[in-house]
């Protein structure tokens, strides 16, 4: 969603728009909204040797995949692979301008803190903020996130096979957040299908802005009640959120909201794949956090570095900039690659390698600087709530050999495995 | 014990001192994730130094590399450190 200029040349290539009263297949846009890319890797290494900033349009599909380029005129002007460059620019927000996503995620989403720059973005941060930290959110951990994530499990326990990205990962994010906005559960299936919607901004136009407009009347009628009626829920809490004078009006409010539903649902689904396609790929460290848990935060982390689910964002430069030494423009949209910058070979040993026993580092998947992630504690909740419900719920899991499949992270913009076939002894 | 610490306030940790700059704080709670038992969130949402005993040295500098506003120093006998 960060990175949805990315796409933009997608559109030409997709069918039309699917109507809304078509049953919904929640896999159907994937590949419009991901690009069907299956190992950037190895070009951003080679182009970060050459220089850890480019100017220009960059092809990322000169390895494996057949089809003509999808990406082949990103038209992001200046590209960063490097990793502490792309520290620097994330680090220097008065430089290089998180505006550029007006144009974007802004059309369909509103006015929110992703696309502010101080010094509003520190008081609607601050004012979103209470309800994300770790220790508000250990309420949610039992009482919510583990029996969403048992109840889909039950659906598959005893058949001794699953495909863990369709039949668990896919489903419980969205129910968290929904949840934890206090929205009601029958409107589930509505939210994930907005929720697409909005991503696919720019391969889709006409079903973002479709999205965009049926949330709003949805979520305005919600906020306009909990203004009546507050209840204890997320909703409720940003009505009546106070810094220092400062509040947020109704059109702050539906715009976060907007905001929420892919930061939080397209993501966290996403590093959760990751992990676990990790682990399955290494048996011997899936046994490994079988047996110790307290494994988790380092596995997690390890994934996120490797394969981190978005793998580009975006700034624009206010004014005129020097980057490890390469003079940038002002006015120059900038795309810092997430996924190269954590595969730096200057900062990390053998960085293709997913290693949960490395010595732990920090890594940019959740971005960095002012705007790092907002919901990096919940996802790392949820990761683990629902790892942990595999790890004690399914014995000896491991890939299905059967499944005439070919399980493989894919993806550009995003990056997660089509399928995890998995399978394991029946409870 | 929560301590409230102005922006200038050193604590001795072994050798190891934390400095919090207290305006540079977005409250990411990051270093919280990093090394929790050394620091904390304060009710204001602010970082705050909790027990530095709590953990190791190497905590404390994946911390200060980890905080993504700088707002996290380390001192050694008045000199600061980053991550050896
Ligand atoms: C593992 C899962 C996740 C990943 C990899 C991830 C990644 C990111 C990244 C890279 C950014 C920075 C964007 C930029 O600077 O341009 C970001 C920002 C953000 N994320 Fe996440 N995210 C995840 C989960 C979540 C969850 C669960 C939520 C909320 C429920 C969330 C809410 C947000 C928000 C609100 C922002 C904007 C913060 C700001 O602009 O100040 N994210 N996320
Ligand atoms: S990591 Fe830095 S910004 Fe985040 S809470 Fe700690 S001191 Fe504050």
């Amino acid at each position: 969603m960060m990175s949805a200029s990315l796409d933009e040349t997608v559109g030409e290539t997709v069918g039309e728009t699917v109507g809304e009263t078509a049953s919904f297949d929640p896999f159907e846009l994937q590949d419009t909204v991901t690009g069907d890319i299956r190992d950037p890797y190895p070009r951003m290494a080679d182009l970060r040797r050459q220089s850890a900033v480019h100017f220009g349009n960059i092809d990322f599909t000169g390895s494996d995949d057949p089809e003509p380029s999808l990406v082949s005129e990103v038209p992001v002007p200046v590209s960063v692979f490097g990793h502490d460059e792309v520290v620097s620019v994330l680090r220097d927000d008065r430089t290089y301008s998180s505006t550029v996503y007006e144009g974007i995620m802004g059309v369909v989403m509103g006015p929110t803190i992703l696309q502010m720059d101080a010094p509003r973005h520190k008081v609607q941060r601050a004012l979103v903020s209470p309800a994300f930290r770790s220790r508000i959110l250990e309420r949610w951990e039992t009482e919510l996130v583990r029996s969403v994530v048992d109840d889909l499990i039950d659906a598959f326990a005893a058949r001794g096979r699953a495909d863990l990205v369709r039949e668990l990962n896919f489903g419980f994010p969205v129910q968290v957040i929904a949840r934890i906005l206090g929205l009601p559960m029958v409107d589930y299936p509505k939210f994930q299908e907005w929720t697409i919607g909005l991503i696919s901004v720019a391969s889709n136009w006409d079903r973002a802005m479709a999205a965009s407009e049926e949330l709003r009347v949805y979520l305005t009628a919600v906020i306009e009640q909990r203004r009546r009626q507050p209840a204890d829920d997320l909703i409720s809490d940003l009505v009546v959120a106070e810094i220092e004078g400062e509040r947020l009006s109704d059109e702050d409010i539906l715009a976060f909201l907007r905001l929420l539903l892919p930061a939080g649902v397209e993501t966290t689904y996403r590093a959760t794949g990751n992990l676990l396609f990790g682990l399955l790929q290494h048996p011997e460290q899936l046994e490994a956090l079988r047996n110790d848990r307290a494994l988790f935060p380092q596995a997690f982390e390890e994934s996120l570095r490797w394969e981190p689910p978005v793998t580009v964002i975006l700034r624009k430069t206010l004014k005129d900039a020097v980057l490890g030494g390469v003079p940038i423009p002002a006015n120059s949209d900038v795309g810092l690659f997430l996924g190269a910058a954590n595969r730096d070979d200057r900062r990390y040993a053998d960085p293709d390698t997913f290693d949960m026993f490395r010595q732990a580092q920090q890594h940019v998947g959740f971005g960095f600087g002012v705007h790092m992630c907002l919901g990096m504690h919940l996802a790392r909740m949820e990761a683990r709530v629902a790892v942990n419900a595999i790890l004690d719920r399914l014995d000896d899991i491991r890939f299905d050999p059967d499944a005439d499949d070919d399980p493989h992270i894919h993806g550009m913009a995003f990056r997660s495995p089509t399928s995890l076939p998995v399978c394991f002894s029946p409870r | 014990m929560v301590q409230d610490r102005l922006p200038d306030e050193r604590i001795a940790v072994l050798s190891l001192q934390i400095l919090i700059d207290r305006d540079k704080c977005m409250g990411s709670g990051n270093c919280v994730f990093w090394a929790p038992g050394i620091f904390d969130l304060g009710d204001d949402g602010i970082s705050v130094v909790l027990d530095p005993a709590e953990g190791e040295e190497r905590q404390m500098f994946l911390a200060q590399e980890g905080c993504p506003t700088r707002a996290i120093s380390l001192w050694r006998d008045g000199v600061e450190v980053t991550s050896p």
